[in-house]
């Protein structure tokens, strides 16, 4: 029988060619980032037109992909390689810059100078290391889970292995380790699960090992809809071998034969990068049958989801695995008891399983030097909204948020209003809450708060926090799978009631009728009910006086579409005849110098200050019926 | 007379790789709706036999999931991110801008001549460039995202999508 080590070196050798040929090339490569984010930003075209270049010139470079850092706000990102070793990276790079940029990678130093952002490895005169950028002061100096971004090819299964890839599972499979021996060391260093339940992971792997029958099926929730959340993805999309070697060694620790990797449908690029993954890892005995020579199986496979926010509850996600209707049932029985086909289950978050092959690699010490006892190693997290620097980062647990703030470049367009975290279904946080939160759940606790999976959105004071209330809670009402009453039935209600106050028609017995129906919430049969009334009750418990001024018909912020009406400002500006051929709905009345908007037609879309800041804005409006 | 119609024959095709309890309906689903833009009471059928599931049972599940589609879709579609950060700059604006420049009342609805249609996105990731929308063509499989959007963006690209513009003109107004 071949050894899986000796399988493994052979693979490895292979491996450390290709890597070392593609770190040091022969010729200048130019590497265009490409993930979700960059797409966003027209990396495409930023690399069409790169290649119409080269080609153009029959330039001697090479052209090559990688995956974003996480300063999202610099995208479409460059990077160019040289052959003395050195990465140098440059953002934003548009279409127009593609001269530019290949004029620098074939030995035009300087021409690309106003694009440079930093040197990812070796030092050119006069460039800072990117790891110096403010963005990444609170990151570890070197990253563990996103170790791999921009320092490889997403989509090559040699790079991965070449970065140490697959080195911890081949000496598990090795018979290094025993099955007890993977669990222990997940529970020693304290893995926990990052979705944002935060339950120990080697735990539920011993659940499932103990569980009864030979069929085991391991499932990665890879379902991340919490809008603001883009922590999977980046796993995803930027290492997508992480996540198959991490169920790997899952699989290995549980005896499962069979994994599923649920993966929401908004995600494309992810789900082709993990599809390739698997068939790459497949071909070359990693996964699948008879694993680098040991006779263990394990099959892999991506579900691809459509669209449906609750099957990231991991009974709904079962239940749509299995050809039915994603709809969370109760539980018990639990997933290791009974999960897909019936069959014993474990389900765990991406990051989750991404973290298992680092731990078992380095050791749980390793894994504890970031952290804090509560809350071990480090997390991804994804910070949006109204801030300068939008992307990723993966950080200790315990940094404060106020830092986090400092280094995303403070607030934008207005004073830091509210904070949003875990989703629709987590919380509405005050601003004097930032001196006292850190990246830890437990710390979100005393404001009646969860941390969440990792999505965190900073809101600035030109929204009304109604109106993200409304907005989320109309989110987890369309989402309610619909089997319990106090799901569906209370979230209209909490939905409608935010409506008419937002429409200016709010009335006294509101606010008892929404912690009527908070508490009727809790008696859903999973958390999809049970959290769904939390933003509502954060608005309620922190900002209980814009909710009380919002009932007197008064919403500084003019976003409240029923206490504010849209005027003209200035006759006489030029622009406002743009404002009236903007309107979609013809709403501007009487002849030039005279025009005014019709306030029942007006649909307060903004398109009309748009074009005319000048000419037409916003008035405050006195509700219409008296509060009772 | 043909035992079965033409789209049927086609349909048992695209499916006949996918077996039953193998978890492979969702799978099914989306195949065929790539090929034909939506899934018609026969893809029940077709795919129930195929699964060994009543078309029913297909339908209920497929209802579920916001992604699936049971009537042809508008030529061109307007995805509108609902995203957390999208609306923190006019989101809702910008929704309404659409839906009223086109004259289509509700989300997931189209214009009368099935030209340009509004259907609901959900956040992935790309808030740096919040608002944003994507411009989808199911004929060709092209998506388009456009981000920094405001709501005469959103009024300048409806119309122009209502007046036959190409993706690329409407991305541009």
């Amino acid at each position: 029988m071949p050894d899986a080590l000796a399988l493994y070196d052979a693979l490895r050798a292979n491996a450390d060619a290709a890597y070392a040929a593609w770190r040091n090339p022969e010729r200048p490569r130019i590497d265009v980032a490409i993930d979700q984010s960059s797409i966003s930003n027209g990396a495409l075209r930023t690399r069409a037109a790169i290649e119409r270049v080269v080609a153009g010139r029959n330039a001697a470079v090479d052209l090559g992909r990688v995956h974003g850092y996480g300063i999202q706000w610099l995208h479409p990102l460059v990077q160019v390689t040289f052959p003395d070793g050195a990465t140098v990276l440059y953002g934003p790079v548009t279409p127009a810059d593609a001269e530019a940029i290949v004029d620098e990678a074939s030995g035009r130093w300087g021409a690309a100078e106003s694009l440079r952002i930093g040197t990812v490895t070796g030092a050119r005169d006069g460039v800072p290391s990117l790891r110096d950028h403010p963005f990444f002061a609170l990151e570890p100096r070197e990253r563990r889970l996103l170790r791999n971004l921009g320092l490889t090819d997403p989509e090559s299964l040699e790079h991965y292995i070449a970065r140490d890839g697959y080195r911890a599972s081949a000496r598990m499979l090795g018979r290094h380790s025993t099955e007890d021996q993977i669990r222990t060391v997940m529970n020693d260093a304290g893995l926990t699960g990052r979705g944002g339940a935060n339950f120990p992971t080697g735990v539920k792997w011993n659940f499932l090992f103990g569980a009864a029958g030979e069929d085991h099926y391991l499932v990665c929730n890879a379902d991340e809809g919490d809008p603001g959340a883009w922590v999977n993805r980046v796993v995803m999309e930027g290492d997508p071998h992480l996540l198959i070697e991490g169920m790997l060694i899952g699989a290995f620790g549980t005896r499962s034969k069979q994994g599923y990797i649920y993966l929401r449908d908004e995600y494309p690029l992810a789900i082709a990068r993990m599809e390739q993954a698997i068939a790459q890892a497949e071909a070359a005995g990693l996964l699948g049958e008879d694993i680098l020579g040991t006779g263990l199986t394990f099959r892999l496979r991506v579900i691809r989801g459509a669209g449906a926010y609750v099957c990231g509850e991991e009974t709904g996600l079962l239940s749509s695995i299995q050809d039915s209707r994603g709809m969370p049932r109760v539980k018990p029985p639990f997933p290791a008891q009974r999960g897909v086909f019936d069959k014993p289950s474990n389900v765990n978050n991406v990051e989750s399983y991404a973290n298992a092959p680092l731990i078992l690699l380095h050791g749980s010490d390793w894994y504890r030097q970031y952290g804090t006892e509560r809350a071990t190693g480090t997390k991804i997290f994804s910070f949006s909204g109204d801030i300068a620097r939008v992307g990723f980062m993966e950080l200790p647990f315990g940094v404060p948020l106020a830092k986090v703030l400092e280094v995303c470049g403070g607030m934008v367009g207005g004073e830091l209003k509210a904070i949003q975290s875990g989703g629709p279904l987590g919380s509405l946080l005050p601003p004097q809450s930032l001196p006292k939160l850190i990246l830890q759940g437990d710390s979100f606790s005393p404001w009646d708060a969860i941390m969440g999976g990792g999505g965190i959105v900073f809101c600035n004071d030109q929204t009304s926090v109604l109106v993200l209330a409304e907005m989320f809670a109309a989110f987890v009402e369309e989402e309610s799978c619909g089997r319990c009453t106090t799901c569906h039935g209370g979230n209209q209600r909490q939905t409608e009631i935010l409506r008419r106050i937002i429409d200016g028609r709010g009335r006294r017995e509101d606010e008892p009728n929404l912690k009527l129906i908070d508490r009727t919430l809790q008696f859903s049969n999973c958390v999809h009910g049970q959290f769904s009334p939390k933003i509502t009750r954060n608005l309620l418990q922190h900002f209980h006086a814009d909710y009380e001024a919002a009932l007197r018909g008064e919403d500084p912020s003019l976003t409240m579409a029923g206490l504010y009406r849209v005027v003209v400002t200035n006759q006489y500006d030029p622009a406002l005849a743009e404002a009236v051929a903007i309107c979609p709905v013809a709403a501007f009345r009487g002849p030039a110098g005279n025009r005014s908007v019709d306030d029942a037609a007006c649909i307060r879309c903004g398109a009309c200050i748009d074009v005319a800041p000048k000419a037409v804005g916003k008035q405050a409006k006195a509700r219409t019926v008296a509060l009772n | 007379m043909p035992l079965e119609t033409e789209s049927k024959v086609r349909l048992r095709a695209l499916v006949a790789e996918f077996r039953p309890n193998n978890g492979d309906l969702l799978a099914a689903l989306h195949r065929v709706q790539h090929e034909f833009g939506y899934l018609s009471a026969e893809a029940m059928e077709v795919i129930g036999d195929q699964l060994g599931l009543f078309p029913a049972h297909v339908y209920g599940a497929a209802s579920y999931y916001e992604e699936f589609r049971f009537e042809p879709q508008a030529h061109t579609n307007i995805r509108w991110c609902s995203g957390p950060a999208c609306r923190l700059r006019n989101g809702n604006g910008i929704r309404d801008a659409l839906l009223a420049s086109l004259g289509i009342g509700h989300m997931n609805g189209q214009t009368e001549d099935g030209r340009v249609g509004v259907i609901l996105g959900q956040c992935n990731g790309a808030c740096e460039v919040a608002p944003m929308v994507w411009l989808e063509q199911h004929e060709t499989h092209m998506i388009e995202p456009v981000g920094n959007m405001s709501a005469a963006r959103a009024v300048r690209m409806a119309r122009a999508l209502r007046d036959g513009a190409t993706i690329e003109e409407a991305t541009n107004a």
